[in-house]
């Protein structure tokens, strides 16, 4: 078995040589050279088959033979993209939001005498009297106007402007500064209360349950509603001074942030 | 009446581009840097160098409410710096504070101005600026390697080695300078006594 295994293919070379040199009447049955079956390698049952499942099989692109299916595409010549320096410039909006952090609207950074002119900070004696709302509308001044030098001075540096950190150092402490006396000023508060709470849980005038009059004085009696008089009056009279104490002089942000006073 | 009050707060909300963090923050004390888009960036991204601990939401809050910015989305990463010496070039090793950045996707664009010529920085007294930090980059060069002479012919002339040369001359020319030492004849001009 093992021989005639080994025999084959030199038999199958053997016949094709007999071919070429027989005449061929007698020995050629086709018109085209067929493999000869000797020469198939699998011949045995549920052996895998030999076809040629290569798709492109003659498809050379150093040939230029193209593909074997027509492909889905048109030759309809394709659009060419616009270079950019043709296309319309695009505008900012000058009320964009993020202008508010340039200190100037064409070199970014302010010039060391712009950044100079600038006050002095808030002092705690002066943010005493303010409410809350103010305190807290002047921090967001400052945390944009911190925004602001730290946007120049990324600008001045990598753009190599030239002078102005000095200048730009001073005012980020002016306005350190008066974030600071916000601070010390809301934690001032903030013990004061704490102490009037402490006071208050002492004095038998007055009633922190939450049911009733907060504040009976005792030294006199009155009648309820002369009471309930008495307290509206007083609380006008509280407002009232509040709007001659509350100061105008802190607008909102919007126009805080174009000429800080810090 | 009800149902018109609901209609609004929804339009409200529908108005309002995103759904906003629930932490409030009374106080911040950071420090959000707006920086100058790299030259082929397009307009409708912002680059922002923000604190380490911010995250992508902080940052587009922090612009609507702050700024009125409306950001679509947010793109964060962080630079890690390299490893430096306490003393610029000696000194124990460490690593410096990373740095965080972001690009929002603005809905509205926003170009940058472009940076003034050298000639619009007067303002800034750009001209001695630049002198001065050549000659401070100059020095440092000197003290890390004090070994690079630079060759005689590459160093500038200065005007007192100009006015040196010029008095050498002078003397030469007139002759009649002498360094006040008598001859002790121990000295002979060999090309007077001998021919060579």
């Amino acid at each position: 078995m093992a021989t005639s295994a080994a025999m084959r293919p030199s038999m199958g070379a053997l016949g094709r040589i007999s071919w070429c040199y027989s005449t061929p009447s007698l020995t050629q049955t086709a018109s085209l050279s067929t493999t000869a079956a000797l020469l198939k390698r699998h011949k045995y049952p549920e052996a895998r088959d030999n076809k040629d499942h290569n798709k492109k099989r003659g498809e050379s692109a150093i040939r230029r033979t193209g593909t074997r299916w027509r492909l889905s595409m048109s030759d309809e010549p394709l659009p060419r993209p616009v270079p950019r320096s043709r296309l319309p410039a695009i505008e900012t909006d000058p009320d964009h939001g993020l202008w508010d952090f340039f200190a100037n609207r064409t070199s970014v950074a302010h010039a060391p005498e712009e950044e100079a002119k600038h006050g002095r900070s808030w002092s705690v004696e002066e943010l005493r009297g303010k409410s809350w709302d103010d305190l807290h509308r002047l921090w967001w001044v400052c945390v944009k106007e911190r925004n602001r030098i730290s946007t120049s001075n990324w600008e001045r540096k990598k753009s190599e402007l030239g002078f102005g950190e000095a200048e730009a150092f001073v005012r980020d402490r002016e306005v350190r500064a008066t974030m600071r006396a916000i601070k010390h000023t809301l934690t001032e508060r903030f013990y004061t209360w704490e102490d009037a709470v402490k006071t208050a849980e002492n004095d038998p005038e007055i009633n922190l349950s939450g049911d009733g009059p907060p504040f009976t004085p005792s030294d006199y009696l009155e009648d309820a509603e002369v009471a309930a008089e008495g307290d509206q009056q007083i609380a006008e009279a509280a407002e009232e001074t509040a709007e001659k104490a509350e100061p105008a002089t802190i607008p909102s942000s919007k126009p805080q942030a174009e000429a800080p006073r810090l | 009446m009800a149902t018109s009050v609901v209609a609004a707060t929804e339009a409200a909300a529908k108005r309002l581009p995103h759904r906003f963090g629930n932490k409030q923050i009374f106080l911040p004390n950071h420090i959000v840097t707006f920086i100058r888009p790299k030259p082929r960036q397009p307009p409708n991204l912002a680059t922002f160098v923000v604190p380490l601990q911010f995250n992508k939401l902080d940052l587009r809050d922090y612009l609507y409410h702050a700024y009125d910015v409306e950001v679509t989305s947010v793109r964060s990463f962080i630079n890690q710096a390299a490893p430096a010496q306490k003393h610029r070039h000696f000194g124990k090793s460490y690593r410096p504070r990373s740095q965080k950045m972001m690009i929002a996707e603005l809905v509205k664009p926003f170009v940058w101005p472009t940076v003034p010529d050298e000639k619009d920085r007067e303002a800034f007294d750009h001209e001695m600026f630049a002198r001065l930090t050549a000659e401070r980059e100059d020095q440092m060069d000197k003290q890390v390697d004090p070994s690079v002479i630079p060759l005689r012919t590459q160093t500038p002339v200065t005007t007192a080695r100009k006015d040196l040369k010029a008095q050498a001359a002078e003397f030469l020319k007139r002759g009649e300078w002498t360094n006040g030492k008598a001859e002790d004849g121990k000295w002979t001009e060999v090309d007077k006594d001998f021919d060579v």
